[in-house]
């Protein structure tokens, strides 16, 4: 379909999918009807190259996952293909303790983030699942092909899940060269490949492990989530279980920056198109997982100061709020609009790079991710 | 069902075809047949490799990829509930109702 000018955001929670309708301005909204109702939707993204085109991640608790398309924008739903391990009749075995023994096969548990492709490559995606799980199409769904490089890595035996389980949760495409790949692996870590997926390579110098005997492995570093800077494709800034980081050099070596802010936990992080150089984190007490200032609030991280700014006043949304890995996004608009969903169901806005913040009038399922489809056409200056 | 119960209906229909009348449950009727099916099939596991075939988006629905009952499905045979023994392996012979339904979970 022919994409409209509408900005929209999409919202995956605990009981279905939602499409929320902005006004120019973004402070109106207009929440549509819930698909998937009753189902686990862990990831709700539009891909830009078809305007229209949106996938919803659904984890049924009955019938496991599913890979739902809209081509209106969320008007209607339809199955299709969804990438699974190979179909075995046979029971994965517990290990052995032999390091010889072939990796096990287990069923897919959850589908965690879909990436659409560069726009060289229209009908490409990435999609990555759980049991630490990296797929491709390049016929937009009808059929997948599983990344060997990552899937049956050699060190694979050793990785283990996470809290949220053994997800593949982080997918990113270098703008310049579609070959370059980044994934991130809770558990286990990030990794970049060189060559479309074929070879990878360990990412994690630098962030510390502070649940693991050696502090500074090669892998092994619990990554909640990463983005990419809009301007520097080589600049990344990274939620680590360890705390808050940037990598000025394609993940070589990652610095930590959250150390002014105490405890640097969270597990989200965002950077717009319309400010290179800035991050948005939500920082989290490393215990209780909620907003541990007793309100809600998101940091900003200035790449070129090297500063912290807080975004929000004491007294705006008072409360703890959890906010989970895909729980924060930014539009491509000028200036940037921040949204963030929390886990008990609210979604706060700010239609100016976090000068004022308004809550969409809505109560929400516990939202497991927020991202946006963007205007067809975007305006110089919103 | 009792041992007995069963060897009685397996030799009264030991040489008729093994028509299986089957119910899905509400969730799973958005992927199978919206109604009562009819299906001749000798396990578990033959049965839902024929629903499987006339319905393909069942596929992965009531099975995982290793082909074991997904964790809240529950398939009862004439009654009995036998995803947590015998499972897929489940002999039909004899038997006249399935109903493949969601155990009671979710919050």
């Amino acid at each position: 379909m022919v994409g409209d000018n509408k900005l929209r955001i999409l919202v995956g929670t605990r009981k279905g999918t939602y499409i929320v309708e902005g006004d120019a301005r973004r402070t109106r909204w207009k929440v549509g009807p819930a698909a998937h109702e009753g189902s686990e939707v862990y990831h709700v993204v539009a891909d830009p190259r078809h305007p229209g085109d949106v996938y919803a991640l659904v984890n049924s608790w009955l019938y496991g996952p599913v890979l739902y398309r809209s081509r209106n924008y969320g008007k209607k739903w339809s199955e299709i293909g969804t990438p699974l391990m190979a179909s075995t009749k046979t029971r994965p075995p517990k290990f052995d303790g032999n390091p010889d023994t072939p990796a096990p096969v287990y069923p897919v548990a959850n589908l965690w983030h879909l990436e659409p492709g560069p726009a060289t490559e229209p009908k490409t995606l990435y999609l990555g699942a759980d049991p630490h799980l990296l797929f491709r199409t390049t016929d937009l769904g009808a059929t997948w092909e599983p990344i060997p490089g990552i899937n049956e890595h050699p060190a694979r035996k050793n990785w283990g899940p996470g809290a949220g389980g053994a997800c593949l949760h982080t997918i990113l495409v270098d703008p310049r060269d579609s070959r370059r790949l980044y994934v991130g692996l809770s558990a286990v870590g990030t990794f970049r490949s060189e060559d479309g997926g074929t070879t990878w390579t360990p990412t994690n110098k630098g962030v510390e492990a502070p649940f693991l005997p050696d502090k500074f492995p090669e892998t092994g570093q619990c990554v909640h989530d990463v983005a990419a800077d809009a301007a520097d494709p080589d600049t990344f800034y990274r939620q680590d279980h360890g705390g808050m980081y940037v990598s000025h050099n394609r993940m070589d070596k990652w610095v930590r920056i959250g150390k002014p802010l105490g405890d640097d936990f969270g597990f989200t992080v965002a950077s717009p198109r319309a400010a290179p150089g800035r991050a948005y984190f939500i920082r989290l007490d490393g215990k209780a997982r909620v907003t541990g200032e007793g309100h809600f609030q998101v940091h900003e991280w200035n790449d070129r100061t090297h500063t912290w700014r807080k975004l929000l006043p004491r007294t705006a949304f008072p409360g703890h709020f959890g906010v989970q890995r895909e729980g924060i996004a930014t539009d491509d608009l000028d200036p940037a609009g921040i949204y963030v969903g929390t886990t008990t169901g609210q979604l706060f806005v700010s239609p100016n790079a976090g000068k004022t913040w308004h809550q969409v009038p809505f109560q929400f399922p516990g939202i497991h991710s927020v991202s946006i489809s963007n205007p067809a056409k975007r305006p110089r200056r919103a | 069902m009792t041992k007995g119960d069963e060897e009685a209906r397996s030799s009264s229909l030991a040489s008729a075809p093994l028509m299986l009348d089957v119910h899905l449950d509400s969730w799973l009727r958005e992927f199978g047949p919206r109604g009562s099916e009819t299906v001749d099939a000798d396990s578990v596991e033959h049965l839902l490799d024929v629903l499987e075939k006339r319905y393909p988006r069942l596929r992965f629905k009531i099975r995982d990829e290793t082909g074991h009952l997904r964790r809240y499905v529950r398939v009862f045979v004439d009654g009995d509930d036998v995803s947590g023994t015998t499972g897929v392996a489940t002999s039909l012979r004899g038997a006249r109702t399935i109903d493949i339904l969601h155990s009671i979970a979710g919050g």
